[in-house]
């Protein structure tokens, strides 16, 4: 269970009903369309048979009161049984429907977020979990989804039921109609307020259900450290707590279903009481209406609350969905603001095939910042009038403090944001009058902590290019110093590397991504160095990968290990956004600057450590 | 050491549980049980209003009616004064339906507050529980199965209490309490009304016997379809650096497919089940009507009775066929029982002696005798003895694997030795109070934990009452006070799941002042500063040795330059101790230390972070 299972719901601030919202919801379902009318149709089919039942059943009754069991009785008996045999196929035919507009409906939003999610920039991950993003594609669309047909079906059958039951009444006998009609105002007040306030007591269940699992999980994380602190009995404290809290709201909201039903049970009642009240007064006195008439009445009376109930509590259930429904929506709505532009989709459908999607130049030779500003926040400027120019088999190491912009410029050369001035010039050409997805098809990226995707080693290494053979994948494996760890590993290529690659140490996942990306064979290498702690022998295996690794490319390289460094083509020390010295190891030493400030501090750390004289 | 399927227990001891469970809250289940009878009983009233008033007043007959009938008029005022007061039926009516409704608002009242109180007792328990089971229980169960267990299996128990038991008990009563009146006032009718509700009950509980797979393969596939998205997410970057995303959506989709499609097989199956079962209780339904309305019109039935028998299968008939579904759902409450008694009868950690060493003997000097620890058959830590005096720094050296974490687990009493004693100040600490002995100790682990909560209180919990300025002294020593600074909201910050995320060095620094906070008699540094950049690893380390002398320390480290200053080092290999000594005699002697040693400076691993 890797997803954070209690991300806390974010509840819709105004509450209010947003038809616009809705509308755009209601728009996903233009696809399904037949299933769309056809829970409309069986809504108003089904509340059509559900009026004609108890008139069906008046009408024996009076048979039978006089009497008669002739053919009149014989045909509305068979009426009957037909109308149960029609009810039992609307609800077989609305099911079906409801799954195919439900399944139909949640199946495109996850298609449409996904592909989404797969557009937006990192800076739309930046600041959203993934757990928070994994429940946008999974509950909530499965709660809109579910939600939507029996919204329909509700909707339908609710208003035509009502008004059949009205009619019905009406012809029957208006004046009794009005008497039992009586219980509409209170009964449609009840629902609505009843409704209202049941919305609001389980949000506060679901919150503190949600917080009380946050706390669980917390507990089961920190366990060691809970005991190491011995503080067991604080933990207990603090968990009762939110317990309690959560036991309250729990009961409040049962609460109010307790009253809730009974009242809606009495005024039904009511509408009882007043029918054989009235009714029989009427029939004492020898008026137009029936027993059978009568006792239709009553049933009316009852089944009156059925579609008032389930009308108000469809549309709390909306009101309930509003956050998710908003949610995913803008998901789905929000434009990438890195994507192809218009004159290369077009350039896109004019190429041959053989080259570039996008018909341009297949090589890059060199790579140039042009006078580039980058922000991610407008008031602290990151890069600021930025130039750098690389070709073919340079490797640049970016040295510089945290903070400095490094990771920016690696994060800029990789298209991963795009510069807000200035230009960054593919041989000439700048990169966002490229195909996006050629561009990044030529990079080998490999990030400080490497993630592996579940599955075997193979699979892993086979992500750098789906073509590849075993064979070129054991090559690749070997060039990187992976291939005797992986055979030694029990499993070998088909080991099992698990979610997120943790059944292998870090040393070991740092190898396999190095050798995904030799498999790609990128023109342009970018790489930020792993500063986590591995162990020496291993780190000694990663340090001779990379320099395989960079050979011949134009690589980007975030530079931590003073070997790296020495090794690059050109070292640029970043400070604040920008180059603060530009050189190579031997022409920085002999400029004694930051860069050699910087050398010497570490090197004097390790010599003082290392009771040697200096190298 | 948890189960994936509960089949060991026989039923009894599973209804036992339960039983064992509502403890205290018997009474109000009674209550409930009593009120949700007298309910239906008032319910069953109603009816009988309308067939008096049928029978006695709106048709000619006059005929002796049954005995549920007579008692009606009776209680009506008799056939003279209901035909002239017809109102007395509508208040009869009304009156009946509120009592039963009042009753029912107790009866839902009771419930919720017995169950709510049955399972947050529970949650409490779990909660505890968990606190006390041993490490070795948590090295063998999975985090999000317990999770589970712990949120969605007391759901399902929730669930049941608070309802689906209730449910049960409702259709129950609902169809026993009629019975008598039924045949009380005519036998082939009520033949009639009850002759197919077995097998509404029994194709229900076949039925959702039988789909439990689709709805298992189902949650499968979902299951699926999470971790697929789970796991492009969490690797987005790699998917972006490769330009996979076509790759990666074709994947998904195909995952997408799949569950669309199980998805909708299952409503396919339920527009079966919901379809027919509606079919089946409208025949029980239209037996009454039309046999009953064929029995009006020979005569040999009144029509009040007639109504009566209608009203009663309405009231019944849905109510069963739901009961039928509780049943066959039954098994899943006593599945969840059962997966939460597992965790709750694992044996918790066991309270061995009490003692307390004297005040004054608390120096914090620290002994392994001959040492011996296994995880399950694979040893990890092998006749292990070294003696750490009071106040000195021990540092401890070795590959992964070696078992250097081992020994600290060992330490803090996490896991017992197989052999062997561990010794601080002269006591014996499997004699000690467990938690007083942990409260001597502090640790830093290379991944810290954080609480989700405010960074100063992230610190200060680690000694209760210390004031600001202690707690800035403990951050100053850890290097992190100005970063906490820099933050919008400063010490307030909220870290951890809920909150800002940390880098792990800013982590690693917090858990150091908690530690230090703490004043321990023993400071162990799990690869502590793994994160930390080496200058500011330099400046902490120093800090620290300024308050020398305070306590014992351990120390545990990669970097050799984080080792060279300990008063001893001891080098592990497989689980034993192949050298001792200090860095000058290490590194002049042949053997793994050197070796280290070595290739460290030759590859000259370093970096210039500043964070």
């Amino acid at each position: 269970m890797a997803a954070s299972p209690f991300i806390q719901e974010e509840e819709y601030a105004g509450g209010r009903f947003d038809w616009g919202l809705w509308r755009r919801i209601l728009g996903h379902a233009r696809p399904h369309r037949t299933w769309f009318w056809t829970m409309v149709g069986s809504g108003v089919a089904l509340a059509g048979t559900e009026t004609l039942m108890p008139l069906c059943i008046a009408w024996i009754t009076d048979e039978a009161v006089a009497g008669r069991a002739d053919a009149a009785f014989v045909m509305y008996a068979v009426l009957y049984g037909v109308l149960v045999t029609v009810f039992s196929a609307i609800v077989w035919l609305f099911i079906r429907a409801a799954g195919r507009l439900s399944t139909g409906v949640a199946f495109d939003l996850r298609e449409q977020g996904f592909a989404r999610l797969q557009e937006l920039p990192f800076s739309y991950y930046d600041t959203r979990p993934t757990g928070w993003l994994v429940s946008r594609l999974t509950s909530d669309c499965t709660k809109i989804s579910s939600l939507l047909p029996w919204f329909l079906l509700d909707l339908a059958w609710g208003s035509c039921f009502l008004s059949g039951i009205v009619i019905a009444m009406l012809i029957l006998d208006w004046r009794l109609a009005l008497w039992v009609l009586v219980i509409v105002p209170p009964l449609v007040i009840i629902s609505w307020y009843f409704q209202r306030k049941l919305l609001q007591s389980s949000r506060l269940v679901r919150r503190s259900n949600s917080i009380t699992t946050g706390v669980y999980n917390e507990g089961l994380m920190g366990v060691r450290t809970t005991r190491a602190l011995a503080r067991e009995g604080e933990s207990l404290r603090e968990f009762q707590q939110q317990s309690d809290d959560l036991k309250r709201y729990t009961v409040r909201n049962s609460l109010q279903s307790a009253v809730y039903l009974p009242c809606i049970i009495s005024l039904g009642a009511v509408g009882v009481g007043m029918a054989i009240w009235k009714g029989g007064i009427e029939i004492q006195l020898g008026s137009d209406l029936s027993l059978g008439g009568l006792i239709a009445f009553m049933q009316y009376a009852v089944l009156f609350s059925m579609p008032i109930q389930e009308i108000a509590s469809r549309i709390t259930d909306m009101q309930a969905a509003q956050a998710a429904a908003e949610r995913i929506q803008t998901l789905i709505e929000t434009v990438p603001d890195i994507r192809d532009a218009p004159e290369v989709v077009e350039a896109m459908g004019r190429a041959t095939a053989g080259g570039p999607e996008d018909g341009g130049r297949p090589d890059i030779s060199s790579i140039e910042f042009k006078h580039v500003d980058f922000w991610y926040k407008p008031e602290e400027p990151v890069l600021l009038d930025f130039n750098l120019r690389i070709r073919e088999g340079q490797s640049v190491a970016l040295v510089g403090a945290t903070g400095g912009g490094k990771t920016t410029i690696a994060s800029l050369a990789a298209r991963f944001y795009e510069p807000q001035r200035g230009e960054i010039l593919l041989d000439g050409v700048e990169y966002r009058r490229r195909s996006l997805h050629w561009y990044q098809s030529q990079l080998g990226v490999v990030l400080q902590t490497p993630h592996l995707f579940a599955g075997t080693i193979r699979e892993n290494i086979r992500y750098g290019n789906l073509d590849a053979s075993d064979a070129e994948i054991v090559a690749a494996a070997k060039l990187v110093n992976a291939h005797a760890f992986i055979e030694a590993h029990d499993g070998g290529y088909e080991a099992e590397v698990g979610e997120g690659g943790t059944r292998l140490s870090v040393g070991q996942r740092q190898l396999i991504a190095l050798a995904r990306a030799v498999l790609a064979d990128p023109q342009v290498f970018i790489m930020d160095e792993a500063t986590s702690s591995v162990d020496t022998e291993t780190e000694q295996l990663i340090q001779s990968a990379i320099d395989t690794v960079l050979k011949g490319r134009i690589a980007f390289v975030i530079a931590h290990r003073l070997s790296t460094i020495r090794s690059a083509d050109v070292i640029l020390v970043i400070d604040h956004g920008r180059i603060v010295e530009q050189g190579s190891h031997r022409d920085l030493l002999d400029a004694k600057g930051r860069y050699w400030r910087l050398y010497t501090r570490q090197e004097a750390e390790e010599e003082g450590a290392r009771h040697r004289p200096g190298t | 050491m948890l189960r994936d399927t509960s089949t060991a227990h026989p039923m009894f001891d599973r209804i036992h549980t339960i039983w064992s469970l509502l403890e205290g809250q018997r009474i109000r289940y009674g209550a409930a049980l009593g009120s949700l009878i007298v309910a239906s009983v008032l319910l069953y009233g109603v009816p009988i209003v309308p067939q008096v008033v049928f029978d006695a007043v709106l048709t000619d007959e006059v005929r002796e009616g049954s005995w549920p009938e007579r008692m009606g008029l009776w209680a009506l005022g008799g056939r003279e004064f209901l035909s002239e007061n017809l109102w007395m039926a509508a208040v009869a009516v009304i009156g009946l339906t509120v009592l039963a409704a009042v009753a029912t608002y107790f009866r839902g009242r009771w419930v919720a507050i017995a169950a709510e109180s049955v399972v947050c007792r529970l949650r409490d328990r779990l909660h505890d529980h968990l606190n006390h089971l041993p490490c070795t229980w948590y090295d063998e169960a999975e985090t999000g199965d317990v999770l589970q267990r712990c949120t969605s299996d007391v759901d399902t128990l929730r669930n049941f209490l608070a309802m689906q038991a209730i449910e049960i008990g409702r259709a129950i009563a609902m169809i026993i309490i009629p019975l008598p009146i039924m045949f009380m006032m005519d036998v082939p009718m009520t033949v009639a009304s009850i002759v197919l509700l077995p097998l509404i009950i029994c194709s229900a509980v076949f039925f959702f016997g039988r789909v439990k797979s689709i709805f298992r393969e189902k949650d499968e596939a979902e299951g699926r379809l999470t971790a697929c998205v789970n796991e492009n997410l969490h690797g987005i970057r790699v998917v972006r650096a490769f330009a996979r995303q076509e790759f990666e959506r074709e994947k998904f989709h195909e995952r997408n497919d799949e569950h669309r499609r199980l998805d909708y097989k299952l409503y396919a199956v339920l527009a079966w089940f919901w379809a027919a079962s509606d079919e089946l209780c409208f025949a029980q339904k239209a037996l009454v009507v039309i046999l009953g309305g064929y029995w009006v019109a020979v005569g040999s039935l009144e029509i009040g009775t007639y109504y009566f028998f209608i009203a009663a299968v309405s009231m019944y008939v849905w109510p069963v066929r739901m009961m039928g579904r509780l049943l066959a759902e039954l098994g899943k409450a006593v599945v969840a029982v059962d997966r939460i008694h597992e965790i709750l009868e694992s044996p918790v950690e066991v309270v061995t002696g009490n003692g307390t060493p004297e005040s004054s003997d608390r120096s914090g000097c620290l002994v392994f005798d001959r040492v011996d620890f296994a995880h399950g058959e694979t040893p990890v830590v092998r006749g292990v003895s070294f003696a750490v005096e009071a106040g000195k720094t021990l540092a401890v050296v070795g590959p992964s694997g070696s078992g250097k974490s081992t020994l600290i687990n060992l330490l803090l009493r996490f896991y017992n030795p197989d052999a062997g004693d561990i010794l601080v100040d002269g006591l014996d600490i499997k004699t000690l109070n467990r938690q007083q002995h942990r409260r001597r100790m502090a640790v830093v682990m290379q991944d810290p934990f954080l609480y989700s909560r405010s960074i100063h209180d992230n610190i200060a919990l680690s000694r209760r009452g210390a004031s600001d300025e202690e707690v800035h002294l403990a951050t100053r020593i850890a290097c992190i006070h100005d970063s906490i600074l820099e933050f919008d909201e400063g010490y307030e910050t909220v870290v951890g799941e809920r909150g800002v995320t940390l880098s792990g060095g800013q982590r690693q620094r917090v858990a150091i002042a908690r530690a230090l906070l703490q004043q321990p008699d023993i400071l162990v540094l799990d690869d502590a500063l793994s994160a930390v950049d080496t200058r500011t690893e330099r400046m902490i380390l120093e800090a620290m040795r300024d308050r020398h002398g305070r306590q014992t320390t351990i120390v545990i480290a990669h970097r050799i330059s984080t080792l060279i200053a300990a008063d001893d080092i001891i080098v592990l290999d497989a689980g034993r101790i192949i050298q001792q000594g200090n860095h000058e005699q290490l590194s002049s002697q042949e053997g793994l230390y050197r070796r280290l040693w070595e290739i460290q400076t030759t590859i000259e691993s370093t970096e210039e972070r500043t964070s």
